[in-house]
């Protein structure tokens, strides 16, 4: 029997931080097949990915590449050897032409070799597909992109190609073109792909075989035909064992008044209109991939969405369409992105702690007091268990979980009643999870409300009360915590969007 | 036991040529001439007379550059202060004579405020980048003085007003008093600071220092130095500056916008605003330099003060402002377009050839930037 295309054993990494993101995978992939590799945030796909490609060197195990093993010390090395990886944010050229692009790795002196437009007709023949070479890429729509980058790595002649959640951003007739053309490649030109997807249901659809991977395990491996989707989503929650014990006094049904209401909030090509009520004292939670629009509600209810239409009231008084008015309404926004949308790099944790709330710690409201300030600090670092040494420290020198504390205790010092969390626990450790988590259960117990994005739904169930499914920037559906299961709510979530018949306008119904 | 309070990397840090190399570099400059006029047998560069001189050369360039810092710090750019302050001196030119003085500085200072509002409401609603959109206002306001000028010198013939006008800019007061009164200011400020522990220890040290420093040097200065009335402006303007920089939740919030607009804006802060007060601020100490720049010889000519915008960001630079928002500080500012005027007046004292000049004053400021760089890229300035 041949050895397939590609094996890895036992590939393992560590990070310098001490972050282990890989506990020793196992993966082939055999010619002319579609391998489907799935898992959470944070499962540890990304680091196998750049593992592969060359971006990354594996703390342990190695990779068989035809049957011999091979070290790759870069991408350009990677793709050489024959391995080509689609990254989720494509690194195209915008102001290049799709031949340029396409053509970008290659030598030579000339900008344009005539040999390349031959090279370029016989690839557009091989896989099927039309496209203007001289287009310029940046005015090319998502999908087109996707496409000059499967090109681009045709191009380079690659035997294995490797796709990160490339159908995330597209539309679903640029979703056919990319299925299409992973079919073609598979069943007609005997290319390999590692097709990385959050979708269930297009995983299922296309690839032969599928591995599912867990905490940096792969848990699942199986050929794609044995097996449903509902296993799938079994292993990629798992029984995994976390601190979040599910709060079964707090499951309570009944809740305080109407805290927040959202009426017909929308934003063109980003949220689907959208009506909600959140209650005081209530934890809602919003299950949905990335670009699933979940993000884009949480923004345009704070008013950081300026083409947003619609109402948010808190307690019946409107909240003004901008994020200085929602502030002083009494919303506060944790943003998905920590460091780039939370933290001012250059400010120290205090600084950084008492800028919402800055006139509140300010003598007549103007001139902040120093002592009030770092006193907030502190109070931030005892509140949330925050590992730094003062309150002196610079917020870009404290790890990831701690800088997300900071993102948190910066609205706890102000009159906020309302907080939408984006992602608050994305890529921390279980300790600092399961204490924002606490905080989160606390805040609602004093009356706030809290409404909490997050890809892990496990922990969704474990801390809200009710949980409102998002896909494609609509909510298409709505469950009690306690009634559903993760299952569903992956399955929910993952299914396209014909699949779902279930699809109540979210919010009305429950509370 | 309040360790942030003394932390001993901030003491470090607070001397080291990161944050204090613009000091160092002005005291080594004024010791070199020093020395180089002694050694010569040239008339002492120390001499009171001759630092006044240099404080009074630098005023205009260091109105412009407080205001600078400020809008660097935002994270936006004005090339086009200098075109907008010989605009305000065209325009204060032309009418002070028909209205009268006040009225044409306050025209000034609105065609001012004016040209300030076009490029931010360009560059913060339009969203054009803050360089591009004053490269085109630079060259534009330069054309619009031309057409007021109508290409010619103006002067002003009704002599009430050349009298206050010259009484504006060239008025001279002793400078012990006001340099006694603000040291005295500044070392009430650091008790306080101290006391009620407001900021830390090593700011209010600092602050105290420089009150000290005012102090003994206006009292070494004596009655005899006077110092003309625009170092006087440049003063109030760099303590009301700093002051708000440094102390209120403006400030603060000036420093957030700069440092991550994103995290600011999603902390509530109205980030256009406050960019929009930036291009404001910086026009409106334009236009007011151009009306000093006007009172001094109740004349303009259309080519005024062309290509002082980039002393103006040559001080911001020196004066440690970072080009990227979040980071600089006023006073530092000022002490660097002291240091550029200090090295232009060496050349002309020790007789060297303005030749050199440029060549010396570029090497300064990159070697200035290459320091703050290499140094570190931690900390805000206050």
């Amino acid at each position: 029997m041949n050895p397939p295309l590609l094996r890895l054993e036992g590939i393992a990494k560590t990070f310098p931080n001490g972050t282990i993101a890989l506990r020793g995978v196992d993966l082939d992939v055999e010619r002319g097949t579609v391998h489907g590799l799935l898992g959470a945030n944070g499962a540890g796909k990304s680091t196998l990915i750049r593992i592969l490609s060359g971006a990354l060197a594996a703390s342990a195990g190695r990779i068989l590449w035809h049957g011999a093993p091979v070290q790759w010390h870069s991408p350009a090395e990677a793709n050489l050897g024959g391995v080509a990886t689609i990254h989720q944010h494509i690194p195209l050229v915008p102001t290049l032409s799709v031949i340029e692009n396409v053509f970008l790795g290659r030598g030579g002196a000339w900008r344009r070799a005539p040999a390349d437009r031959e090279r370029f007709a016989r690839l557009l023949e091989s896989v099927g597909y039309v496209i203007d070479p001289d287009g310029l890429v940046g005015d090319l729509p998502i999908g087109k992109r996707q496409m000059v980058a499967v090109l681009q790595a045709l191009g380079g002649g690659a035997e294995l190609i490797v796709m990160d959640e490339p159908t995330a951003s597209l539309a679903t007739e640029e979703r056919e073109i990319v299925y299409a053309t992973v079919r073609r490649l598979t069943r007609q030109e005997g290319k390999a792909i590692l097709f990385v997807s959050h979708f269930l249901d297009e995983v299922m659809a296309l690839t032969d075989c599928v591995t599912v991977l867990r905490d940096g395990t792969a848990v699942l491996r199986a050929r794609t035909a044995e097996i449903d989707a509902m296993r799938i989503a079994e292993a990629i929650v798992g029984r995994a064992v976390t601190a979040i014990a599910r709060q079964q006094d707090l499951a309570h049904t009944v809740t305080g008044p109407t805290l927040l209401a959202v009426r017909d909030l929308a934003s063109p090509g980003r949220l689907a209109p959208t009506t909600l009520d959140l209650h005081a004292g209530e934890v809602v939670g919003v299950a949905g991939f990335l670009g699933s629009g979940r993000s884009e509600l949480l923004h345009a209810i704070f008013g950081a969405d300026s083409d947003a239409t619609g109402t948010v009231t808190l307690d019946g008084r409107p909240v003004p369409r901008s994020t200085d008015g929602a502030v002083r309404a009494g919303l506060a926004l944790v943003p998905e992105d920590r460091m780039g949308q939370g933290l001012v790099p250059g400010f120290e944790l205090w600084r950084n702690v008492s800028l919402p709330h800055l006139r509140s710690a300010a003598l007549f409201g103007v001139l902040p007091r120093h002592d009030e300030e770092l006193r907030r600090g502190r109070e931030a670092i005892v509140r949330l268990g925050i590992k730094a040494p003062s309150a002196e420290v610079l917020v870009t020198e404290l790890s990831g979980g701690n800088a997300q504390k900071v993102t948190v205790a910066k609205w706890l010092f102000g009159e906020a009643r309302v907080f939408l969390l984006d992602e608050p626990t994305a890529g921390i450790d279980v300790g600092a999870k399961a204490d924002i988590l606490a905080l989160v259960r606390d805040l609602a117990a004093r009356g706030c409300g809290v409404l909490i994005v997050s890809s892990d739904f496990e922990e969704l169930l474990a801390v809200s009360d009710r949980i409102l499914v998002m896909r494609q920037g609509r909510v298409v559906a709505e469950r009690r915590a306690a009634e559903t299961s993760e299952h569903e709510l992956v399955l929910l979530a993952t299914a396209s969007p014909e699949s779902v018949d279930d699809n109540p306008r979210a919010g009305l119904g429950a509370g | 036991m309040r360790a942030e309070h003394a932390a001993p990397g901030a003491w470090r840090r607070a001397f080291g040529l990161r944050d204090a190399g613009v000091y160092y570099a002005l005291l080594l400059l004024v010791l070199v001439l020093a020395v180089a006029t002694a050694a010569t047998g040239r008339p002492s560069y120390l001499n009171p007379v001759n630092l006044a001189n240099i404080l009074y050369q630098s005023s205009l360039i260091g109105i412009m550059g407080i205001a600078m810092t400020v809008i660097l710090i935002t994270g936006n750019f004005d090339l086009s202060v200098a075109s907008v302050a010989a605009l305000a001196a065209a325009v204060l030119i032309s009418v002070a004579g028909l209205i009268g003085f006040w009225p044409g500085v306050v025209v000034a200072l609105l065609v001012a405020a004016a040209v300030g509002a076009l490029n931010g409401a360009i560059v913060q609603y339009i969203g054009i980048n803050a360089f591009i959109v004053t490269l085109g206002t630079l060259t534009a306001i330069r054309g619009l003085v031309l057409i007021v000028t109508d290409g010619r010198s103006l002067s002003v013939d009704n002599t009430d007003v050349i009298a206050q006008m010259s009484q504006f800019e060239g008025g001279r007061i002793a400078a012990h008093m006001p340099m006694l009164a603000l040291g005295a200011a500044l070392i009430v400020i650091a008790g306080v600071m101290l006391v009620m522990r407001r900021g830390s220890r090593m700011g209010s040290f600092g602050i105290g220092a420089w009150g000290i420093g005012l102090a003994v040097a206006g009292t070494l200065a004596g009655p005899r130095v006077r110092i003309a009335n625009p170092v006087l402006y440049m003063a109030a303007f760099a303590l009301i500056t700093w002051f708000v920089l440094r102390f209120t939740t403006i400030g603060r919030r000036v420093y957030a916008v700069g440092g991550n607009p994103e995290a600011a804006r999603l902390s509530g802060i109205n980030v256009n605003r406050y960019r929009m007060a930036g291009f404001l601020l910086s026009s409106l100490a334009a236009g007011f330099a151009g009306v000093l720049f006007a009172c001094r010889l109740a004349a303009i000519n259309p080519t005024a003060l062309q290509g002082a915008e980039l002393t103006v960001i040559a001080s911001a630079i020196l004066g440690g402002t970072s080009l990227l928002g979040g980071a600089g500080s006023v006073v530092k500012t000022v002490i660097g377009a002291l240091l550029l005027f200090t090295l232009n007046n060496g050349f002309n004292i020790l007789n060297m050839g303005a030749n050199y000049q440029g060549v010396i004053e570029g090497t300064v400021v990159v070697a200035a930037a290459a320091i703050y760089t290499v140094g570190s890229r931690r900390r805000p300035g206050h």
